[in-house]
Order: C-alpha cells, then structure tokens, then sequence
C-alpha cells in the first residue's frame, strides 16, 4: 500500500494527539487529547471482517501508523480482548469494533491505529485514491 | 504523565452460568452475526470512563470467562475487586438460589468491604418469570446491598447498575479518606487527597 498520506501530520500536536480519538463507527471516545503519542512503524492487524473459523490465522492488512498508550488506565472507553500469543486486541467499548489496534503484553503498551478510529476518514480516503 | 482520573474501581460479574453477565457487560449480539474476529476470540474486560458529581471514574470490568461453570471462581479473580454485581436470571429459579453460594464464595475470597449489588436479569422475559421482583428485593435486604432488575437484551437499566455500584463505592472511599484524614475546627473539607498509586491490584494482576 503506497504511504500516500502527510495528511495525518495535521492530526498530531507535539508528538501527542491533538483531537479527541473516537470509534469510526459509533463515535464512542477512546482517547482523551494529549493522551497518546505519535509512532510510525509497520504491523500486521487483522481485519475487523474474518471467514470463520479464521482466527489461528486470520487475514491482516500493513497499518504503519498508530497512537501509542503506555499505561492502559489512559484510555477513555476501550475494551481488551482474550490473550492471542502475546497480544490482547482493542476493540471499541461501545460497539465492540475490533481490532481498533492491540495491548503487548510483554511490554504492556496499548497501540490504536490511526486508520481505525474516526480522524483518519480523510487519510482513509486518501489511501484508497492512490490505489486507484 | 498527568493523571486523567480522579478513582480507579475493579468491577466482577458473578452468578450461574447462563445468567447473563457476559451480555450485561458486552454487547448482546445474537449469534447469528458473530463472524468477526472479535466476536470469535471474545472479550477480556473493558475500561470505561464515566462523570460522577465532577469525579472521573474508571471502571474496569471483568468477565469470568466462563469459570462460574465449574463454581470455582478462584481467589485469583476477585484479587482487587472493589465491586461485585451478583447476577441472577429471574426466569431461572435455581440461578436465584445460587446467589446465597456465591456470596459465601465472596466471604471467603473476595476483600471483607468489597461492594456488592444483586441484579436480577432477563426482565423483559415477564411471561417466563419465576422469582418476582419482591423477592429479589428481600434477599437484597437480607444482605444489605442494592438490588435492581436489568436486561442486557433490552437495554434496561444495565448502564444504572454499573453507575450505582460506582457511586456507593465512591462514597465508601471518600468516607474512608476522611476517616482517616479528619477535618479539623469542624469544617467539612473536600478529599482533595489523590488515591494511591492505583496500580497496585493491576501489576499484582496474572492475567495481564
Ligand atoms: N431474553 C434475554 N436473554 C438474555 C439476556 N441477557 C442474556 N441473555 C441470553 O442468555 C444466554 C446466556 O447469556 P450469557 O451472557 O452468555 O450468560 P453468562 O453465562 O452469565 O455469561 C444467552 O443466550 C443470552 O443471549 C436478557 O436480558 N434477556
Ligand atoms: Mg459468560
Ligand atoms: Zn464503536
């Protein structure tokens, strides 16, 4: 997927999230601003559509951009899914949207990926135009 | 970085399997749908932030993951609950029963002053109902704890429960906090006191 989008750059304010993070789909706030810090790097997250049965190895896409969240009292509203490996999944606390971006357990640091929450609509379509 | 909430509870659901409490605590998704990734591996707990009289609350809230079947919740899981809601079926006679076990299993394992609420779910089932309203509030009496009648599929009063048991643990805490910090030449003075590290139950916790 070609990085196409600078757009997210207006979303970020001082390292940190400059507006409310809120579930795409039903709006539920999961990040206070200012509460999470901007990282770039590339993840494979499964899409929130699955064929049954597909969760031993289930279809993921690149995310390359996330807010980072080191202590998981920060967040707003959020749900954590049963442990997968290493891993408990985000999801939206209201609708259960998921994965919204994953818990390390390891490490304890919670990442959401800016493509699934509701400032990205823009960026979101910005990907899709360059695909075309 | 700044603390963005003033209390942090620990809340469990406990009663007979099949009463209800994931659905109160999750979503109540007909199985039909169930064919995300999501719905598949399920839901551990959640955090929610609610207002309470200018306080922020969060709330993180358990599900037993299904241990109740086996009526052995281990000590492991009421480890740091401040509140419990104890959930019973009211189209399920045996289920209300049961709250009598699980609130010895609570004696024995659970922190002596931990909250409790007894909620009575599947109201909106009347024509299948068994245990009237009447006698949920008994048992409830009996035990001096608050009792409401929720469903999870309707949507009754389920948000309610978690706001009262929230509200009825905060008081307790604020009164505790001034127990122990007491207002001098008479005058009543806000808890401005900050709670203490609240990561305590949270690092202790096996699960995560
Ligand atoms: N009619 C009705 N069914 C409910 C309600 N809440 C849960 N159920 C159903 O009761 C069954 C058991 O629910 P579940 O949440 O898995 O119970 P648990 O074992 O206590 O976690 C499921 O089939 C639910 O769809 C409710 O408020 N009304
Ligand atoms: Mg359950
Ligand atoms: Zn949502």
């Amino acid at each position: 997927m070609p990085d196409c989008s600078e757009n997210f750059e207006s979303e970020i304010d001082d390292g940190k999230n400059k507006r409310l993070v809120k579930c795409k789909y039903c709006s539920s706030v999961i990040l206070t601003p200012a509460s999470a810090t901007f990282s770039s790097f590339e993840y494979k997250l499964p899409l929130i559509k699955q064929n049954k049965g597909n969760v031993v190895n289930p279809e993921t896409e690149d995310v390359l951009q996330f807010w980072v969240v080191n202590d998981m009292m920060t967040f707003y509203n959020v749900g954590f899914s049963n442990t997968v490996g290493s891993t408990k999944y985000l999801t939206c606390a209201d609708c259960e949207t998921g994965p919204i971006g994953y818990y390390d357990i390891p490490s304890k640091i919670s990442y959401v990926a800016l493509s699934r929450e509701s400032n990205s609509y823009i960026i979101f379509h910005m990907i899709m135009l360059c695909n075309i | 970085m700044a603390k963005t909430y003033d209390y942090l509870f620990k809340l469990l659901l406990i009663g007979d399997s099949g009463v209800g409490k994931t659905c109160v605590l999750f979503r109540f998704s007909e199985d039909a749908f169930n064919t995300t990734f999501i719905s598949t591996i399920g839901i551990d707990f959640k955090i929610r932030t609610i207002d309470l009289d200018g306080k922020k609350i969060k709330l993180q809230i358990w599900d037993t993951a299904g241990q109740e079947r086996f009526r052995t919740i281990t000590t492991a899981y009421y480890r740091g609950a401040m509140g419990i809601m104890l959930v019973y079926d009211i189209t399920n006679e045996k289920s209300f029963e049961n709250i009598k076990n699980w609130i010895r299993n609570i004696e024995e394992n659970a922190s002596a002053d931990v909250e409790k609420m007894l909620l009575g779910n599947k109201c909106e089932l009347e024509e299948k109902r068994q245990v009237s309203k009447e006698r949920g509030e008994q048992l409830a009496v009996e035990y001096g704890i608050k009792f409401i009648e929720t469903s999870a599929k309707a949507s009754i009063r389920v948000e309610d429960a978690f706001f009262t048991l929230a509200r009825d643990i905060k008081t307790k805490m604020e009164k505790k906090l001034e127990a122990s910090n007491p207002p001098k030449g008479g005058h009543k003075l806000t808890p401005t006191e900050p709670m203490k590290k609240p990561t305590s139950w949270l690092s202790r916790c096996t699960l995560l």
